[in-house]
């Protein structure tokens, strides 16, 4: 099985890795650019795919990825189902901090309600950080690069005296115990 | 010697930090000293990971996720814990840092210790006032809280008077006004029973002149008796 293991190999000096999950590739391309553009000290390598699991050929030249994040369209249920598949092949110690779900759409209303309370209840069982990004314009996708470095810069240890688990530990999805009874009218 | 002077000093103020790096803003210029420290915590942040993997891996025990679920609580609570605590230590330390500096400031004769003893001496008059006007405001307070209790009492009893008196005025009338009612009835009956004696009296001595065929008229004395005979009524039957 080929699972991706985050300390299967030495870390790099000042670099970081994130990898982007998506299974339409519309998003992760202009966020990959958002994120490469951004002011840091740190470089950051994006590397993008549309599931897992990778490619067996690159695997002696793909350097460790410090965060895995999986993008889920709300508006189509085969993004959400790609991205239960790819949960397979992740090696359960990326979910200890170094995995992040990102959410698009959610403010769509031909989206089904049930969709999202399912991905919340799936990424609070795997106690992962949530974020919900704005597509559309230009201000979400920057807001969005800037979340997902942050928590890049956790993960891959350039934050002194935090890790992705202590960071995760905090901001972890969580359900609310009436999230069947929810309607947002 | 310039360049071994600034290393000198940037490693100085390094010092003064305490060995961390200060956080410098995206995508400013680094100088080496500060990126070298930063890449080298950097690698210890991550040598701590691992070895915090490798920890857990070495004391594995096999459980079910759902009692797994059940401890998580627990050890989220003793984290929490201890994070309080370090961030409360990270306080004090703090603080007694910036005592420390504070004191031996003072300590110094400079025009800066000079502006700085003078507002601690005047910090100081201000407490003392301070204290001597909590004390008086203490002392009304009290005053203030016996005077309350006393309009209280005072409110009460002339309440419980009150009462008292309206009762009195309810029940006042009625024992007056039934001994009254009996001795009227007493005297009435009295009176009734005198009445009747009088009435059979005089009808006896009608009886007796009517009787004796006696003429009345002639006499004064029996005239004037007869006359009042004949007014006088039985009273009732």
């Amino acid at each position: 099985m080929s699972l991706l293991k985050p300390f299967s190999k030495l870390p790099e000096l000042n670099t970081a890795n994130i990898l982007l999950v998506e299974n339409e590739e519309q998003f992760q391309q202009i966020l990959a650019e958002t994120i490469v553009l951004l002011k840091k000290n740190v470089n950051v390598n994006v590397r993008l795919a549309r599931s897992l699991p990778l490619p067996i050929e690159n695997e002696k030249f793909r350097p460790r990825i410090d965060l895995v994040v999986f993008i889920i369209n709300l508006t189509s249920e085969l993004s959400y189902q790609s991205a239960e598949v790819s949960l397979k092949f992740l090696d359960p110690d990326y979910f200890l901090g170094k995995v992040c779900f990102l959410v698009t759409n959610a403010r769509n209303a031909s989206v089904p309600p049930e969709r999202l309370i399912s991905v919340r209840k799936l990424v609070a069982s795997l106690h992962c950080p949530l974020l919900f990004a704005e597509d559309q314009m230009t201000d979400g996708v920057n807001t969005a690069a800037h979340r997902l470095l942050a928590i890049l810069k956790v993960t891959s240890g350039h934050v002194p005296m935090a890790t992705g688990l202590y960071l995760s530990s905090l901001t972890r999805c969580t359900v609310p115990s009436d999230i069947d009874q929810q309607n947002f009218d | 010697m310039d360049r071994l002077e600034d290393l000198a000093s940037s490693l100085e103020t390094l010092a003064f930090h305490g060995f961390q790096t200060p956080t410098v803003g995206n995508g400013e210029k680094e100088s080496p000293a500060i990126e070298i420290l930063r890449i080298k915590e950097q690698m210890s942040n991550q040598c701590f990971e691992m070895t915090v993997k490798l920890q857990s891996g070495e004391s594995k025990r096999s459980c079910s996720a759902s009692d797994a679920e059940k401890d998580l609580p627990d050890y989220v609570n003793t984290l929490e814990e201890a994070k309080i605590t370090h961030f409360n230590k990270t306080l004090a330390l703090h603080r007694m840092q910036v005592w420390h500096v504070i004191s031996e400031k003072l300590k110094q004769r400079d025009p800066e210790a000079e502006a700085m003893r003078k507002l601690t001496n005047h910090s100081l008059d201000l407490c003392l006032k301070i204290k001597t006007l909590q004390q008086e405001s203490f002392e009304l307070q009290d005053q203030i809280t016996a005077l309350q209790k006393q309009r209280l009492d005072l409110k009460r009893l002339t309440h419980e008077k009150m009462k008292e008196m309206e009762e009195l005025k309810t029940k006042g009338e009625h024992p007056v006004a039934e001994e009254y009612r009996n001795v009227l009835q007493k005297a009435q009956s009295y009176l009734e029973k005198y009445q009747k004696m009088v009435a059979i009296e005089q009808n006896v001595l009608r009886g007796i002149i009517i009787a004796s065929k006696v003429n009345w008229r002639e006499d004064p004395k029996l005239r004037e008796i007869a006359m009042t005979l004949e007014d006088i009524t039985i009273s009732d039957d």
